[in-house]
């Protein structure tokens, strides 16, 4: 951690406005130790302990980011996420998964959640997920990870079929590999740490978690034909991940 | 279900019944009875060994306590079978719940202390008044919450373990291992140690299994960690991979102080800790998840050990090879 980062001042300059949160968490003790935090790094933090809470103060707050835990009484996360997208609502949200699962971090890209984290995690890491979305998404549009269809260049990847196909044709891919591709498409020209990739596709923290990654990326850029040395879609960035440097298009 | 009852008493005594019932009426009526009363069967029967009515009456109840005699020996039969299969169902019943609450009792403990420790920490960060106190606080309380996020990971992989099916994708075995290896430096015990890793080079290429990759290797990481964790500098680990054309063998031994004859019956249970683990580092499910990944994979995990010399400890995984021949992973 580099010192100083996470001053009051040094956020209060970076960021002039200060952006309004949405934190919608039933538990007293998350919510009351988070929303400190988030007001300390120079948000303004609205917190809600329920769906139903959080989906009216959604429309009418109007805040730059919403974070939903899933498991919430009277609606969930996920149902309350739902609900949103359907009123055409494209602020952009973190959820906070409970469970690491697979298909429930499936399920979270399937609501059009932004990003997720798994719980328990480090608050400097939410802080870190909320930044690189308010970054990525431009507001009262919808973002890439409501979309279903995500096209770059000729490459296009069909999120409810499982199938990506490179200038019409099939890309072969094991589902590991084709998960990698649509966390970066879904985050482009955007440094994802193999870490990232970690948590958010394996669920879990592989001991030889990094060689992982990178075995998974050089089948994927085997199979999309992608020369790491003079890449069009997957860039190594030297000591810290990937980054996927087409522009995606979504639709859907 | 078979159940004792009336209705079932009932039936298997009712041939006796009608047979003698038939003697009776024969006898009753003997001359008046006309032929087509008895039945067809015991008609041709008498007609065959030339019996006369009265005498057929005796057959018929002969026959019908033949018959009642083996419905009987077959339903005390079915009976005997069902209460032993109820009786194995209830033995495994409460050999589920015994487990279950020595897994809760093994996770209370496991939580228990990190969860003391952090009550300190906390107290001690209020009352502390110097610098270097309260860092150390902060440090034991740090210390206390990673251990039991590392709980809850593994606690969280068990049981995703259990729930999601596996990628079945074919897997270069020796590729793996090597991946182990390099992963293994990173870990505190490798320091100024050397992981012995021994690929025959003959059959090339080595076979294929089919299996998920990344679980895998957290098996074979697993035993790798085990066996740095528990032998010294001095000590060797070694890995070493063979096959016979049917199944892949891989071992993974250590010369360190081997597991006590007691425990190694139970090192595959969760949260269990051999007498030699207690005071080690680890969430006490490392070893529940090798197992639960090989058995999702069709193989097996055997353990032997010794702490007399030659000492040391020997993990063996049989895992099946794959049939097919293609290749979709990259070997890196």
């Amino acid at each position: 951690m580099r010192p100083g980062l996470f001053l009051p001042s040094t956020f209060l300059t970076m960021l002039p406005d200060r952006s309004t949160l949405l934190l919608a968490d039933d538990d007293p003790t998350i919510a009351d130790s988070l929303a400190p935090f988030l007001e300390r790094a120079g948000f303004h933090v609205l917190v809600v302990s329920d769906g139903v809470n959080a989906l009216e103060k959604a429309q009418t707050h109007h805040p730059e980011l919403i974070i939903l835990d899933v498991l919430m009484p009277r609606m969930d996360g996920r149902e309350t996420l739902r609900r949103l997208r359907k009123a055409k609502i494209w602020t952009p949200t973190i959820l906070l998964t409970q469970v690491g699962e697979a298909s429930e971090r499936a399920l979270a890209l399937e609501e059009g959640a932004d990003d997720y984290l798994n719980k328990p995690f480090d608050p400097h890491e939410l802080l870190a997920r909320i930044r690189a979305v308010l970054r990525r998404v431009r507001p009262g549009e919808r973002s890439l990870s409501a979309a279903w269809l995500l096209t770059a260049k000729d490459l296009s990847l069909d999120r409810r079929a499982r199938r990506a196909t490179l200038s019409g044709k099939t890309v072969e891919l094991t589902p590991k590999a084709l998960a990698v591709l649509e966390y970066l498409m879904t985050h482009p020209d955007e440094a994802v740490t193999r870490e990232r990739l970690l948590e958010a596709v394996w669920g879990w923290e592989y001991p030889a978690g990094t060689r992982t990654v990178d075995t998974r990326m050089a089948e994927l850029r085997r199979a999309l034909d992608d020369d790491p040395a003079d890449p069009h879609f997957i860039e190594t960035i030297p000591g810290e991940g990937y980054r996927f440097i087409a522009s995606v298009h979504g639709e859907g | 279900m078979l159940k004792k009852s009336w209705i079932n008493l009932l039936l298997i005594f009712l041939p006796l019944l009608a047979g003698a019932a038939e003697l009776i009426l024969i006898n009753i009526f003997a001359q008046a009875v006309p032929p087509f009363m008895v039945t067809a069967d015991f008609g041709v029967f008498a007609f065959v060994f030339g019996m006369t009515i009265r005498n057929l009456g005796i057959v018929a109840f002969m026959m019908g306590l033949f018959i009642t005699g083996l419905l009987l020996i077959f339903y005390n039969r079915a009976l005997r079978r069902q209460e032993s299969t109820q009786s194995l169902i209830e033995n495994a019943k409460q050999d589920a719940e015994q487990g279950r609450r020595r897994f809760l009792r093994r996770l209370d403990h496991e939580i228990k202390n990190p969860l003391t420790g952090l009550r300190a920490a906390l107290v001690n960060m209020q009352e502390v008044q110097t610098g270097v106190d309260r860092q150390r606080a902060v440090d034991n309380a740090s210390n206390a919450v990673e251990r039991l996020t590392r709980l809850l990971t593994d606690l969280r992989k068990l049981s995703d373990l259990g729930e999601r099916p596996i990628e079945l994708w074919q897997v270069d075995v020796p590729d793996l291992l090597q991946d182990v290896v390099d992963a293994a430096h990173v870990l505190p015990a490798y320091k100024g140690r050397e992981v012995n890793l021994l690929i025959p080079k003959v059959p090339s290429p080595f076979p294929m299994i089919t299996g998920d990759r990344d679980l895998l290797v957290l098996a074979v990481y697993n035993l790798v960690e085990n066996a740095l964790k528990f032998t010294c500098e001095t000590d060797s680990v070694e890995i070493r991979v063979l096959e016979d054309g049917r199944a892949i063998l891989i071992e993974v031994a250590d010369s360190g102080v081997g597991i006590p004859v007691e425990d190694v019956s139970k090192i595959f249970e969760e949260l269990y800790r051999g007498s030699n683990a207690r005071t080690t580092e680890g969430s006490g499910l490392g070893l529940a998840l090798v197992h639960r990944i090989i058995q999702l994979h069709g193989g097996q995990i055997t353990v032997r050990s010794s702490q007399e010399d030659p000492r040391g400890t020997v993990f063996t995984i049989h895992l099946p090879v794959s049939k097919k021949k293609i290749t979709l992973l990259p070997s890196s």
